[in-house]
């Protein structure tokens, strides 16, 4: 059951912080296809950030010191990078859809094919090889993950379920996403500016009649929302992945979206996608190996079904899903329309 | 000003694009050829009447192969030992790599020139995509071409006749009708496996873990997981207990490392698996990364991995390095009729399998009682049943192990 909890959240995590990235743009009024190429760009910036930053003595001499405050410092760090240049390259999607109105669909889409041959032609250049990973094969859990041991408890000691769950073998970006995830979720809808933004992405020129800039808005929402996938990618490159950026995150930006829209653009919705989704996915992968009740019998595995059933699952688990809650869905009104200021 | 910033803008954009069109334009180059802009100032410093010699051969034999650089130029733009790699990465820390250290060390030792070539579309690679590199390695003016991993099997059979007068070597692979040209070169990787599997039973571990890159249709990784099999099987006979292996080839058809594969031997290790036999190139990534967060073991492959990561206890070796370097002198001093042709098998009586004495992590196996099994291995009177043909990989499912209790995922 632990291990279970607790791979569901290093899946489901990197997917409601991408699928709220989608929520910041799309409630302002861009449509954000782009999530997958700005998590892919995240992904490598926060990985060559942490492969650079091992070379640097202090925090090498960190490691081997097991200092593991100054490990943690350097992850979020990381993600700072991650989420500082994803913003930066979120900002020609903006650019592209507020200033030039162009179509965000066709810009998002053009930034999804240049993210992962950028990124492979950089790590080409850095790596000459197809992958960036860690330098030296270190491996992130070694550097970043919270264990036992990293906290002075003894591996045998027994920290009860929660301790066990949320304590042992974690990853401090997980908490920290989750963190973001409800902090921004209170921005967007219990604030001022969560307010306007929201107006703008449902009806433009009513909120510019009232004097907010919806350029500067739009500007806002789309630029929080690469900040947020570039961390996302860097978070999933991180805790799934190795840490290694190859020019690809499995499709989870694209996942991200229709854990946006299965949410209905609601950040609790979002959440409880993003763990349905999560949880089959961890099944899909580790069938064979999920205990539920802690008696030693892999239940799944035992089961005569086939392995290509489990890896279905969560693709028909969101069909199914889709098809029910479909219906009552419903987008940012104004959504993928430039504005312009002359139409009423 | 918005106009200039317009501009500036569109220029990134089209130069980005431009950069990536550039990545992709001649993908069977890989990253051996250097930036164009470096290359009139590397020629000119090439003495002429050095054509053929190396310019970056470092002087003096270099025993370290990471010494010696993975692309080099040659002054006449010709590469006399070309090296074709498997699917995966070249620097993948096992198979590719090892291959092309022999490649590199025989170069430098020697005084030729060399170059990789990677297939074009990576983990997608194609026959022809494969025929494209081994054609470009003799444009390029290969005199032997290196070609690693039996997936290659197709495309050489039509290099090989279409180009009669250069040597192959064939690494992993078995050989090919009607092509004198082709050295086929396999190990007895089960005898490697053999040993991997009873060290570390006798060394105490009582549940191991095999996840193997191929999707089960790769001989060589076939026959190290059956050795493996029948090693924890022997030790376990004697120790007199029953051993459980869990047996997968999930996840790992093209090599790669994945989130998934990392997930699910995760799960291995989260329900007791105490050490998993990492038996593919990058895959290793994964099964370390779920290794090291769950304080588990690993076995490493084909070259010795401890160096990686402090959870690899041993690594079931085989000699790529010194085969291909052994296969390549055939070439120069024209003995290569000697091996063209046909197969070559090498395994314990080669000394081409073997564990890293080296870095030995075990403390209650020992290296003498290893090399007295090695021995024996390599007299002959301890045998491992192979798999040789595809007819054979039923094999490990379909025989009752007597102390192992085998779970095939």
């Amino acid at each position: 059951m632990t291990f279970l909890i607790q791979q569901t959240l290093l899946y489901a995590v990197p997917l409601m912080i991408v699928a709220l990235a989608g929520v910041f743009a799309e409630r302002s009024g861009i449509i954000n296809l782009a999530l997958e190429g700005i998590m892919i760009f995240g992904a490598f910036v926060g990985v060559f950030f942490v492969n650079l930053m091992q070379g640097v003595s202090f925090f090498s001499d960190a490691y081997a010191a097991k200092n593991w405050l100054t490990l943690q410092g350097l992850e979020l760090l990381a993600m700072l990078a991650a989420a500082a240049l994803g913003a930066v390259f979120s900002l020609l999607l903006s650019f592209a859809s507020v200033n030039l109105k162009a179509d965000q669909t066709i810009g998002g889409t053009a930034l999804n094919l240049m993210a992962p041959a950028l990124v492979l032609f950089l790590i080409r250049i850095i790596a000459n090889q197809n992958t960036l990973g860690m330098a030296d094969g270190s491996d992130a859990a070694s550097w970043f993950m919270i264990k036992k041991s990293t906290l002075g408890i003894d591996r045998k000691t027994d920290l009860g379920f929660l301790g066990e769950t949320f304590i042992n073998k974690v990853y401090l970006a997980t908490y920290v996403c989750i963190l973001l995830f409800i902090v921004l979720s209170i921005l967007l809808y219990k604030t001022k500016f969560g307010l306007r933004l929201r107006s703008c992405g449902e009806n433009p020129q009513a909120a510019d009649s009232l004097g907010i800039n919806v350029y500067k808005m739009r500007y806002a929402g789309t630029t929080i929302s690469g900040a947020l996938a570039g961390m996302g990618g860097f978070v999933y490159a991180l805790t799934t992945a190795n840490c290694a950026s190859t020019g690809d995150v499995a499709g989870f930006g694209f996942l991200a979206l229709a854990v946006m829209i299965f949410g209905n653009w609601k950040p609790l919705n979002i959440a409880g996608a993003a763990l349905l989704f999560g949880l089959f996915k961890c099944i899909a992968a580790s069938y064979t190996s999920i205990d539920i009740n802690g008696d030693g019998i892999c239940m799944l595995a035992k089961a005569p079904i086939s392995a290509h059933v489990y890896r279905m699952l969560p693709y028909l688990i969101t069909l199914i899903v889709l098809a029910f809650t479909s219906k009552k869905s419903r987008a940012p009104k104004a959504e993928g329309v430039p504005y312009d200021k002359g139409l009423r | 000003m918005k106009k200039l910033s317009a501009l500036l803008l569109a220029m990134a954009m089209v130069l980005s694009l431009a950069a990536c069109s550039n990545n992709n334009a001649d993908p069977t180059q890989g990253a051996s050829n250097p930036p164009a802009a470096s290359q009139p100032g590397s020629e000119e410093s090439n003495p002429p009447e050095e054509s053929t010699a190396p310019s970056e051969a470092p002087a003096g034999p270099v025993e370290n192969p990471d010494d010696i650089p993975d692309t080099m130029t040659s002054a006449d733009n010709k590469y006399q030992v070309a090296f074709i790699t498997d699917v995966g990465q070249l620097k993948d820390k096992s198979f590719n790599q090892g291959t092309f250290d022999g490649v590199k060390l025989y170069a430098a030792a020697n005084n030729k020139s060399y170059k990789y070539y990677q297939p074009a579309n990576g983990d997608q690679a194609t026959d022809d995509d494969r025929y494209n590199a081994m054609k470009a390695a003799v444009d390029g003016g290969a005199e032997v071409v290196v070609c690693a991993g039996f997936m290659q099997t197709a495309a050489l059979s039509r290099a090989a006749a279409e180009f009669p007068e250069v040597p192959f070597v064939f690494i992993d692979g078995s050989p090919i009708d009607g092509c004198d040209n082709v050295a086929a070169i396999a190990f007895a990787e089960h005898q490697s496996g053999y040993l991997a599997g009873y060290a570390v039973v006798k060394e105490g571990y009582e549940k191991l873990g095999f996840s193997g890159g191929g999707g089960g249709t790769n001989p060589a990784c076939c026959r190290f997981g059956y050795g493996f099999v029948q090693g924890a099987n022997a030790a376990a006979a004697e120790l007199g207990k029953t051993v459980d292996i869990n047996y997968s080839w999930e996840y790992g058809a093209n090599f790669g490392a994945s989130t998934e594969l990392q997930t699910m031997i995760s799960g291995w290790y989260n329900n007791g698996t105490e050490i998993v036999f990492a038996c593919g190139g990058s895959m290793f990534q994964s099964i370390v990364a779920a290794a090291a967060a769950n304080d588990g073991d690993v076995i490493g492959v084909d070259v010795d991995q401890s160096a990686q990561s402090e959870t690899v206890v041993t690594s079931a070796m085989k000699g790529l390095s010194t085969s291909v370097q052994w296969a390549v002198a055939k070439v120069y001093d024209n003995s290569f009729s000697d091996i063209g042709g046909k197969g070559t098998s090498l395994g314990a009586k080669d000394d081409a399998v073997g564990l890293p004495t080296a870095t030995w992590k075990m403390e209650t196996y020992t290296v003498a009682e290893y090399e007295a099994q090695l021995a024996d291995m390599a007299s002959g009177k301890l045998v491992v049943d192979s798999m040789e043909t595809e007819a054979d990989f039923a094999k490990l499912a379909d025989t009752e192990w007597s102390n192992v209790n085998l779970n095939v995922i």
